[in-house]
């Protein structure tokens, strides 16, 4: 094998270096990852825990960070104007950041209030659980970028955070967070023995269990988006159909390719290849259309957010929501009438 | 030896193109929707072969660990059959072993062969000064548009039948016309101008049997069994991970292959196990009768034993190469063969890149536009857990850098 010492990808750098400094692969503060949680009197300890992995928080961030990316001519001029980047280092980093933390106001609030439902659709459900403060960002992607010094790293902190607050069980609100959690660390951390549960599983359970019929305050045709890695790594398929199937007022529309043979939105490549990103959202939303719904339901953010660069780009009209979005509103209008 | 910054910012660029290519966007469509058509009802006619395909699994898995003594059985078999057999520790040694027995100024035709394209057998060749043709139709045609080939089983599937009939028309003189059936006879007659005119016949192998030295060759277009029987000499490129125990192992994996590649039965499935003979005149063995004089069978191993040892990685070469994952691969559906290198697709192609020939600085812009969405792994008869290999891959890669 030769000795050349081969070419990353710039944005590996930005990721690592924020996630060893402020536990987030996109340098947010805690305060920004926990704003969502106030006024809710979440309690900080015990056993069982929503865990939301940051990712959410992140999601609003993103685009604005691909958008600096393409502003410093990512494809054309990328690879001489970041040459410089692994000795810049965190400077860059930090530059870099001040630009794209000037997400909108209006998006973060958008992504808060969907932990926010998240949260007080737990608690409609009689779910007891915690949200720890200053929660930490699982390492997802920097595992799969092979990042794996700086991922196990990041992994012992999280463990380390578990362990002291006495958790025993793992809420996981993303399939990202819930696929680390359950398959990957395991591997990379000794005795990792947490119940992880992803988000969409506990609330069905929850749901059987009351065996209560919910509506929607509007009658919607809705078809589902599943999240790759929900429903071929963790396999979790049926679960979200039978919330949507306790749910009067829906009309559901299966898209073609669903379940494990679901098609990816294209959001994994966007900080690298970012025009290979919109083709393949651009792909699914036609795909998804073509089933003649109103709106998309999906469960991951990062599949949220790409879809909905897919609908900008096609121009159909489809809505993409989250799926928190409908079993929220569906409560809501539950506790209305009773 | 272009920087690696360059060759990323090269692959880019050729991905760029690809993605805004309006006739890999409709090629794929159509192959795509024909595909799945195709293997679901080869599926459904021939239900076993999901089992099967676990059992081949397990079967490539045992064979992994154990490549030299399989290499060295089969060659054993194919020896005391008449064969000659020679290993290829690299790409470069392969060409210089074939460069040898082909020597210069000869008319030498293959196969589609994927060992051939991993090395640049035809452009070595041709450079030594010989007549090269690829005679399966969509290789041929990729011949004349001096492009590589954009999947395993459909070379072309990206080129109308316009395109075909203006390259056939500028390089026979005359006038083809936009229709399949005529571009097929067009290639036909020329190709079988050809077969008895050839010094060498040059295949790849889809799966070899240690007992027997068997080589086992798939295909439709007939083109196969003519350059395998036709000229005088056979010479076979194969792949160190190709051997398995038996007959009736190799015969499973041919079985798999060929299924989840969309097809009910291959028109042709061939076995060589050695050169031509007969024992008629006296009961004295004579090597050459009807057929090839000579068999001369290379094993290639270029990296395939490094990876072999790799103890996550080596999942990679248990691909049959049947093309499936490619066809629902929602990146290969954008930009068809530009997704790969040296002639290896896909998500297992950037592994198998890494290691065999390209190396990880080719290797590693593949590595990255992997999704990791796990689609492929969903329709793999071999279940290759690229949501994990990808990751272990750039892992590999992030050293190195």
């Amino acid at each position: 094998m030769k000795n050349t010492k081969l070419y990353t990808p710039p944005v590996f750098h930005i990721i690592s270096t924020n996630t060893a400094k402020w536990g987030n692969p996109l340098g947010l503060k805690k305060t920004d990852c926990a704003s969502w949680a106030k006024g809710l009197q979440l309690p900080t300890k015990g056993k069982t825990i929503l865990y939301t992995g940051c990712e959410y928080q992140m999601t609003a961030y993103i685009q604005s960070l691909v958008e600096v990316l393409k502003r410093v001519k990512f494809k054309d001029a990328l690879f001489s104007a970041f040459s410089g980047l692994q000795t810049a280092g965190v400077k860059l980093g930090v530059g870099l950041m001040e630009a794209y933390k000037k997400a909108t106001s209006r998006e973060t609030e958008h992504y808060n209030q969907l932990l926010s439902m998240a949260a007080l659709t737990l608690r409609k459900l009689g779910i007891d659980f915690a949200h720890l403060d200053g929660e930490l960002y699982s390492g997802a992607l920097l595992y799969e970028y092979g990042l794996f010094e700086e991922f196990e790293k990041q992994a012992k902190r999280v463990a380390d955070q578990f362990k002291e607050a006495g958790v025993t069980k793992i809420i996981t609100l993303t399939p990202h967070s819930a696929e680390i959690l359950q398959q990957v660390y395991p591997r990379f951390i000794a005795n990792f023995n947490f119940e992880v549960i992803p988000y969409v599983s506990s609330v069905a359970e929850a749901l059987n269990k009351l065996s209560t019929r919910l509506s929607l305050p509007e009658p919607l045709t809705l078809t589902l988006h599943d999240p790759c890695h929900l429903a071929r790594s963790l396999k979790v398929t049926e679960e979200p159909r039978e919330v949507l199937r306790a749910i009067t007022n829906l009309d559901f529309r299966e898209v073609a390719l669903n379940r494990e043979s679901t098609c990816c939105c294209g959001a994994p490549c966007e900080t690298i290849f970012h025009e290979l990103s919109e083709l393949v959202a651009s792909r699914r939303v036609e795909e998804l259309s073509a089933t003649g719904a109103e709106v998309a339901a999906t469960l991951c953010p990062f599949c949220y957010a790409n879809l909905n660069r897919g609908v900008n780009l096609t121009g159909k009209k489809l809505r993409i929501v989250d799926f928190i979005e409908i079993i929220y509103q569906a409560l809501e209008a539950n506790n209305a009438r009773t | 030896m272009p920087e690696p910054k360059q060759i990323f910012e090269e692959y880019y660029k050729e991905l760029l193109h690809a993605a805004h290519d309006h006739n890999i966007a409709l090629g794929i469509s159509r192959s795509l929707s024909a595909y799945r058509e195709r293997r679901a009802r080869a599926l459904e006619r021939f239900p076993h072969t999901v089992k099967l395909a676990e059992e081949v699994r397990q079967l490539k898995e045992d064979c992994v660990g154990r490549l030299d003594e399989l290499v060295q059985r089969a060659a054993a078999s194919l020896k005391e059959n008449g064969a000659q057999v020679y290993y290829a520790e690299s790409a470069g040694d392969a060409l210089k072993i074939i460069g040898e027995i082909v020597g210069s100024g000869k008319v030498v035709l293959s196969a589609k062969t994927l060992t051939g394209e991993e090395v640049g057998l035809r452009r070595h060749l041709e450079g030594l000064g010989n007549e090269f043709w690829e005679t399966d139709v969509g290789e041929f045609i990729q011949q004349l548009r001096e492009e590589k080939p954009m999947h395993y089983l459909g070379p072309c599937l990206h080129v109308t039948r316009e395109q075909v009939a203006e390259l056939l028309t500028n390089f026979l003189g005359r006038e083809i016309p936009p229709d399949a059936e005529v571009e097929v006879r067009t290639i036909r007659e020329f190709l079988r101008s050809k077969y008895f005119k050839a010094d060498f016949g040059i295949s790849g192998c889809n799966v070899m049997a240690a007992d027997s030295g068997s080589i086992f060759l798939l295909e439709s277009e007939g083109n196969i069994r003519m350059l395998t029987n036709l000229p005088p000499v056979h010479i076979v490129l194969v792949g160190i991970d190709k051997v398995v125990p038996t007959f009736h192992d190799a015969f499973k994996v041919a079985e798999v292959t060929w299924r989840y590649g969309g097809f009910t039965i291959p028109l042709y499935i061939s076995t060589v196990s050695g050169p031509s003979a007969t024992g008629d005149i006296e009961y004295t063995m004579v090597r050459g009768a009807s057929g090839p004089l000579e068999l001369h069978v290379v094993f290639l191993d270029n990296g395939r034993s490094t990876l072999a040892k790799d103890p996550v990685l080596k999942e990679a070469l248990y691909c049959l190469k049947c093309g499936g994952c490619l066809f629902e691969c929602p990146i290969f559906q954008l930009i068809a063969g530009h997704y790969g290198g040296h002639g290896y697709f896909g998500g297992v192609g950037a592994i198998l890149t890494a290691y065999m020939g390209g190396g990880f600085e080719e290797a590693a812009p593949i590595a990255y536009t992997c999704l990791r969405c796990g689609r492929c792994t969903e329709v793999c008869p071999q279940s290759i857990d690229l949501s994990k290999l990808i990751p272990e891959l750039r892992h590999r890669i992030d050293q190195k850098s």
